[in-house]
């Protein structure tokens, strides 16, 4: 079941469907299985043979859930949760392979270029794509870049990149079509770990320009 | 207490019923394709939930390093133990030193094998299926490559191996499943109103072929393309193993267990839980008809199978604890 805020990427809405995830994780519902937060909505899956086992009706399972839902967003009122507590700081090399043509197409330094994408701190709306991939935003637009007219075959690990009015890494060397500004030496999705995912949606990041000296040093691929 | 892999397969993978409350983190469930062949082959020799080896064809060769229970289900891909043909849906042993083959796919697309107490695997967030992207899960996070020796959780299964099991699963039970092999059922997407009119009628009238680029993340369709009323952006939200999504050049791709855990695409359709095992099944270059049902029939359906699992188990482990102790 998806509920829909409208379909608008801005901060308020994002707070919206996170403080609606927080109720539905707070919440004891049976049968209840995870939500997916996205910019705008949130999906929440459920095991319909549970909904109908312990709400046992004629209705069908996923009017069961609408009516839950609807009692939380009801609860929701005015009391979104806005977090605007920690700041998550990811450290990056900007030595991405598209920086000189991200620059030029605006007409500025790339010293600017890097002023520009770490002075604002950025809202993760979403994580999907691939595993622990976070689509953070929004971008200042002196810098906002539409993606690469053909993707690459293969983006590394760890590269930051721009694409429209969202920035994000790629947690994991794949194909990718996004600006290539620099390259963090954090691990933002380690396997191992009990959380292995960096971030989450809902969470403030902000870059900080580190140099090739820092970044060896602190390469953790 | 193990087995060797003689001849590398096509994407042989450990998988379970795949692991849930990470989509949130962009890790979909995963899992097997086909979940009631999956059940079905655990059940058959005692076990509850373990991982089972989900077989495509070209399929590997496997020599049995010890005797053990295992069992088949899911696609005939013409099994054969010591070149002596191996029937489906049923358990039976297997001798130390044999070797398991593959001929050549009769019907279906990918083959469970279940093994008494489960499969020795990596678990990886509360699950033993492999996640090849993460490179976590199953075996090693990968598929199973020649010489690669998986064991047995179990100890030595030396009971009467040369006795026939009696219990198995009737052809009937299997064909509630599978059949008619190429209608699948759907229910309307978030983005269905989104279709313009020709559209909406063409997704029940028109054929639809899976395309060569078909994998566990999704199945690539072509037919008659389909459009919107009008462009629409959508913008990025969650999607799910079923979601038919509206590629921009009119094509279809319903995903499945491997998808991504967010999309861009317009959904328009779903297929419903009870019948991706039979889509799981079929293989490129065969054609599939879609029909729309209600929601309440497509909670009805997952019920139903659902339904027809714990009978199977019941059956199965009461039949197994009834031999076993005799």
């Amino acid at each position: 079941m998806l509920v829909s805020f409208g379909n608008i990427i801005d901060k308020t809405t994002n707070e919206k469907v996170i403080a609606l995830q927080r109720a539905f994780a707070e919440s004891f519902f049976r049968g209840f299985a995870e939500t997916v937060p996205a910019y705008s909505s949130l999906a929440i899956f459920y095991d319909a043979v549970a909904v109908k086992k312990y709400n046992p009706s004629v209705r069908p399972a996923f009017d069961v859930v609408k009516e839950h839902t609807e009692k939380l967003i009801a609860c929701l009122g005015d009391n979104v949760i806005q977090n605007e507590g920690t700041v998550i700081t990811v450290p990056v090399y900007y030595n991405g392979d598209d920086m000189d043509e991200v620059a030029k197409q605006h007409e500025i330094t790339i010293e600017k270029l890097v002023d520009i994408h770490t002075e604002k701190t950025y809202r993760v709306f979403m994580i999907g794509f691939q595993p622990g991939f976070a689509y953070m935003g929004k971008l200042d637009e002196r810098i906002a870049t539409p993606r690469k007219s053909s993707p690459r075959t293969q983006v590394p690990a760890g590269s930051v990149g721009i694409a429209g009015f969202q920035t994000g890494i790629y947690p994991f060397s794949s194909p990718g079509g996004w600006q290539l500004l620099g390259q963090t030496p954090l691990k933002i999705f380690d396997k191992e770990k009990m959380n292995p995912c960096f971030f989450k949606a809902g969470d403030n990041v902000k870059f900080i320009s580190i140099s090739k000296e820092e970044f060896e040093k602190q390469n953790e691929y | 207490m193990s087995i060797k892999i003689i001849k590398q397969g096509v994407m042989c993978t450990l998988q379970d019923a795949g692991r849930q409350g990470f989509r949130n983190i962009g890790i979909s469930p995963g899992g097997a394709m086909d979940i009631f062949a999956m059940h079905v082959s655990n059940f058959l020799v005692g076990n509850n939930e373990a991982a089972v080896l989900e077989i495509n064809f070209p399929a590997p060769e496997i020599l049995f390093l010890q005797n053990v229970l295992i069992s088949l289900t899911g696609a005939d891909l013409s099994a054969t133990v010591n070149n002596i043909t191996a029937s489906l849906w049923r358990p039976f042993f297997v001798k130390k030193d044999s070797v398991l083959k593959f001929k050549q796919p009769v019907f279906g697309s990918k083959t469970y094998m279940a093994v008494h107490g489960g499969w020795q695997s990596d678990k990886w967030l509360g699950s033993y299926s492999t996640h090849t992207k993460v490179m976590a899960g199953g075996h090693l996070g990968r598929p199973l490559q020649k010489d690669d020796v998986v064991g047995f959780k179990a100890k030595d299964f030396s009971l009467a191996e040369d006795k026939i099991l009696p219990w198995h699963i009737s052809k009937n039970e299997t064909d509630k499943i599978y059949l008619p092999s190429n209608t699948i059922r759907c229910i309307a997407g978030v983005e269905w109103e989104l279709l313009n009119e020709l559209s909406k009628e063409n997704l029940e009238k028109a054929d639809f072929s899976i395309t060569n680029q078909s994998d566990r993340m999704g199945y690539r369709l072509s037919g008659e393309p389909l459009s919107l009323l009008q462009p629409t952006e959508i913008i990025s939200s969650a999607v799910d193993a079923g979601t038919v999504q509206l590629l921009p050049d009119g094509n279809l791709i319903v995903l499945m267990a491997d998808h991504q855990t967010t999309g861009g695409y317009p959904r328009i359709a779903s297929v419903i839980k009870a019948d991706l095992p039979k889509l799981s099944q079929l293989s490129p270059g065969q054609t599939i008809n879609f029909i729309l049902i209600g929601l309440n029939e497509a909670e009805a359906a997952l019920i139903s199978m659902m339904q027809t699992l714990t009978e199977i188990k019941t059956g199965c482990h009461l039949n197994f604890e009834k031999y076993f102790q005799a």
